[in-house]
């Protein structure tokens, strides 16, 4: 519910109230923004003693035009489906689990949420070693079975970084479920029950689709985190074998920090940008069109 | 303690007129009830009391003092609202000695007033409890007691009793009343229910489409409703309303309803009946069929069917032996209203 | 009360132990990690040993104490401010739509441009105004992420607390502001300290920004943690207890944090 704003006071009040967010905004997000804006239409290297000059789209073509750059793309895009997809179907079902305990509650969800509130660098170095070949647990254990798996290597190298992922963010989606369950309304469940309906199709046709608004914002959430993945492999690859973990995120920190192709770092960045804002824009609409659909069904 | 005037306030929101032209006064000491459909107005026009929204035209005064401009807090107002807007973070007493928190008053002393106030209003043993503790009934009375404490100018009341069920609601309306008596504060209060408005105002004022269709004590407007909108809207049930030509004492409708209603030569006029007014003579040439009867324990509700119209009308629990469903009827009523059939204004003004 | 073990019941506790075992088992292996000396760490299942303080002592004396202690302060400003500053704006937002529907998106676009953008003008600013490797840069970095979020957050429960609340403020005799500040603020605590938790996590969490913004003398935890990592063994028994000291305190908070997480968020930010 809105108020009405008429009135020399209620204006007052608004504005004030809004003048330090929208400073703040301005300061650290609105001017950055215009500066990386800027960089991406100049050939500025960090180690340019002179100030840069202006050349216009010259780095967004070629950043669009590099083979690298869009296998960087594909490579975060695998990624990312990859480990939502894991994060979504284990957090759901750990939700349903954790949501149906009775007992020790508060210690089974905190061991359950904790691997999310640690530090990602340490998430990434705990599994380079437990994952190492040497002296790690997990190597030695398949090895005590007389299997072999390079952890590493040539075309696991990804998976094993989705792994990492979905260790550390499934408890995020468990989080967002199980709030979800734990505020919706308990009587179309109990209604499906007295019709008869049995537990999967419950699961299916009633408690599914009530938390639909809920699952849209989680894979939302964790999909546009997972897209900005940077310190698994920092950690543990460095992009290698080859290129082949190289994700637009470490791909843009190579291009800026150890090529010092600022400029160009900044234009490859924003063409991210522009398509993440696509797909949110779409969300976005998708989600709106829901919400009016819902309204208009519930007359 | 003030009188309210309003003077030629109206309301707009873009360009649809919520409120226009409505002069109302409010004596001091009275009570004074808006009512009406949704959309009338009236929470509008308390609202822009309260100042709770911005005024498109006019000025309201209270006392001498001209608050068209001020801000709530300056108004020296109380108000209840329909959801009692309870704070849940304070606890009853906390409550009730919010407002004197406004007013600066020493800490010890607004919790003690509060107190006595909750006493009062047999509230005494539920000081410590915080808002989702207390049943409806008791969420009202602490918002009464906090509006209680300010000893305000005016008195606002937004439906305060309309999330109350039913048999509470006509518990509460007493005591409210007498609440108000006792302290003499000219109030201003909004309901949809036409039986509330009757039973508590002094003055009740109808409204309809943003302008006042009849303002006056309960009483006249029940006995001499302006216009047929008035007279549907107010009493329970509605008032029977019959269009049709009054020839020798009897009203007759082109589709063949008579009833006896006397008076003069009349053509094409509504006339209303209301239904304690229409009299059922069991008469096997009568001109209406009874479909339905209610029983309310001594009295019953009994629909008829005449022509093309319904009709409702209350009789004696006694009669019911000859009025039975089935039954022939004639229909004839005493003190019979007439109303023009083209505007609907009462004709004898 | 009984409970029936029916093959559901069976199924959640599996899975349910699955999750802790999943969960556990690394963490529990840094932990044994961190005492072992480096001629233990070449058996990687030995779990019985004389366990050695080497590692820890040697992370006292590195700096990470002190990264840690940057990292809370670096948090704790970014959290603060944005919490300030985000609730009046949030509450406008919701209450009074201030700015229409595009702040709304907008707060969910600020929170999505990739750090890569946002991190190459802060570092030319830093030089510009010779402030690199120090601390100003990071929260001003970690600012254009957690003020929109803690925004976005807040606004969804503010948009649940009832208008005629800061009604009757009003003419209970409040200002605007006091009726803020006494009454609506309060309704919201618990979505405050869930956008306090969440955005205080990102900022701690931080590795990007920091490791370009502030490398050497000022570094956060968790780049003073990635500097731990090369492959010779006396450092990895050193960086697991480096990592201990990053993860203990968040295991433990996390413990009397995640009720109140799941209340705060289901109380409003499910409703996006």
């Amino acid at each position: 519910m809105a108020y009405r704003t008429h009135g020399v006071f209620a204006m007052k009040f608004k504005y004030g109230m809004l003048t330090p967010l929208l400073a703040l905004f301005v300061v650290a997000v609105g001017f950055p923004l215009c500066y990386a804006a800027y960089l991406s239409v100049t050939d500025y290297k960090l180690t340019d003693r002179t100030p840069p000059d202006f050349v216009g789209t010259a780095n967004f073509a070629s950043a669009l035009t590099n083979p690298a750059f869009w296998e960087a793309f594909a490579t975060t895009a695998t990624y990312v489906v990859i480990a939502v997809s894991a994060e979504l179907v284990l957090g759901f079902a750990l939700a349903l689990a954790l949501h149906q305990q009775r007992w020790a509650k508060d210690l089974s969800r905190a061991i359950v949420l904790a691997p999310m509130f640690i530090t990602p660098i340490a998430v990434g170095l705990i599994f380079r070693f437990l994952l190492n070949d040497q002296i790690g647990a997990v190597p030695a254990l398949l090895h005590a079975v007389g299997a072999d798996y390079d952890f590493f290597g040539a075309g696991k190298a990804l998976l094993t970084l989705a792994f990492i992922d979905v260790w550390q963010w499934t408890p995020f989606m468990v989080l967002l479920i199980l709030a979800g369950l734990e505020s919706m309304p308990k009587q179309p469940m109990e209604a499906a029950r007295v019709d008869g309906a049995g537990p999967v199709y419950r699961l299916r046709r009633v408690l599914i689709p009530m938390l639909a608004p809920v699952l849209t914002v989680a894979v939302l959430l964790r999909g546009l985190d997972a897209l900005r993945v940077f310190e698994y492999i920092y950690a543990t690859t460095r992009g290698g074998p080859g290129t082949e973990t190289q994700t637009l995120q470490y791909f843009m920190y190579l291009e800026g920090i150890q090529f010092f192709r600022l400029a160009q770092a900044s234009a490859m960045a924003f063409i991210v940008l522009a398509l993440v804002l696509v797909v949110i824009v779409a969300a976005f609409r998708a989600m709106e069109r829901n919400r009016v659909a819902e309204r208009s069904a519930a007359r | 303690m003030a009188s309210v005037t309003f003077s030629k306030v109206g309301k707009a929101f873009g360009s649809t007129s919520v409120v226009s032209d409505l002069d109302l006064e409010l004596t001091d000491g009275s009570m004074t009830v808006l009512v009406g459909p949704s959309g009338c107005g009236k929470t509008t026009s308390l609202r822009m009391l309260a100042g709770l929204e911005q005024v498109s035209a006019g000025t309201i005064h209270i006392g001498d003092r001209d608050v068209t401009a001020l801000e709530p807090k300056d108004r020296d107002i109380a108000m209840v609202f329909q959801n009692y807007a309870l704070y849940p973070h304070l606890t009853v007493r906390e409550n009730i000695a919010f407002p004197l928190r406004a007013k600066k008053t020493a800490r010890a002393e607004a919790l003690r007033r509060a107190d006595e106030i909750a006493e009062s209003l047999g509230l005494g043993a539920l000081v410590e409890r915080k808002p989702k503790d207390l049943s409806g009934g008791q969420q009202q009375r602490v918002a009464i007691g906090r509006a209680i404490i300010r000893e305000p100018a005016v008195f606002l009341f937004d439906e305060p009793l309309s999330n109350l069920d039913a048999k509470l609601r006509v518990e509460t309306r007493t005591e409210l009343l007498r609440l108000q008596r006792q302290l003499g504060i000219t109030s201003l209060y909004v309901t949809h229910d036409q039986e509330e408005a009757m039973t508590l105002s002094d003055r009740i004022v109808v409204m309809r489409e943003g302008r006042i269709a009849q303002a006056g004590p309960p009483g006249e407007v029940y006995r001499r409703p302006a216009d047929t909108f008035v007279a549907t809207f107010v009493g329970s049930p509605k008032m029977n309303l019959v269009d049709g030509t009054v020839t020798g004492g009897e009203l007759r409708t082109e589709s063949g309803v008579r009833i006896s209603v006397g008076g003069p030569q009349a053509s094409s006029v509504t006339i209303g009946v209301r239904a304690d007014d229409l009299i059922l003579t069991p008469d096997a040439d009568g001109a209406a069929v009874v479909e339905l009867v209610e029983l309310l324990g001594p009295r019953a509700i009994i629909t008829v069917r005449s022509a093309d119209q319904q009709l409702t009308s209350v009789v004696e629990a006694a009669a019911l032996t000859e009025i039975t469903v089935g039954a022939t009827v004639g229909l004839s009523a005493r003190d019979v209203h007439r109303f023009d059939a083209a505007t609907g204004r009462r004709l004898d003004a | 009360m009984t409970r029936r073990f029916t093959w559901l019941e069976t199924l959640r506790l599996a899975v349910l132990a699955a999750a802790f075992v999943f969960v556990l088992f690394p963490i529990v292996w840094v932990a044994l990690a961190s005492f072992k000396t480096p001629e233990q760490m070449s058996e990687p299942f030995l779990f019985a040993f004389a366990p050695s303080l080497a590692n820890w002592q040697a992370v006292f004396a590195s700096g990470v104490f002190a990264a840690a202690g940057r990292s809370a302060l670096v948090g704790v400003i970014t959290v603060a401010i944005s919490l300030v500053v985000g609730s009046m704006g949030a509450y406008v937002i919701a209450k009074y739509r201030a700015g229409g529907s595009l702040t709304r998106f907008g707060m969910l676009a600020a929170q999505v441009v990739p750090p890569a953008v946002m991190v190459f003008p802060f570092l030319t600013m830093a030089q510009a105004l010779r402030m690199t490797d120090t601390l100003a840069p990071v929260i001003f970095a970690h600012l254009s992420f957690v003020l929109p979020l803690v925004t976005w957050f807040l606004i969804g429960f503010f948009e649940a607390v009832p208008a005629s609340l800061e009604e009757q403020a009003r003419v209970d005799g409040f200002t605007r502001w006091q009726a803020f500040r006494l009454v609506v603020l309060p309704q919201v605590y618990p979505g405050i300290g869930a956008a306090g938790i969440f955005g205080f996590t990102l900022s701690w969490n931080d590795l990007f920004y920091g490791l370009i913004l502030a490398p050497g003398n000022a570094a956060i935890l968790p780049v003073a943690i990635a500097n731990f990592n090369t492959f010779r063994g006396v450092q990895i028994g050193t960086m697991s207890a480096a990592i201990m000291i990053a993860i203990i305190p968040v295991v433990i908070a996390s413990f009397f944090i995640q009720r109140r997480l799941v209340q705060g968020i289901s109380g409003g930010a499910v409703k996006y």
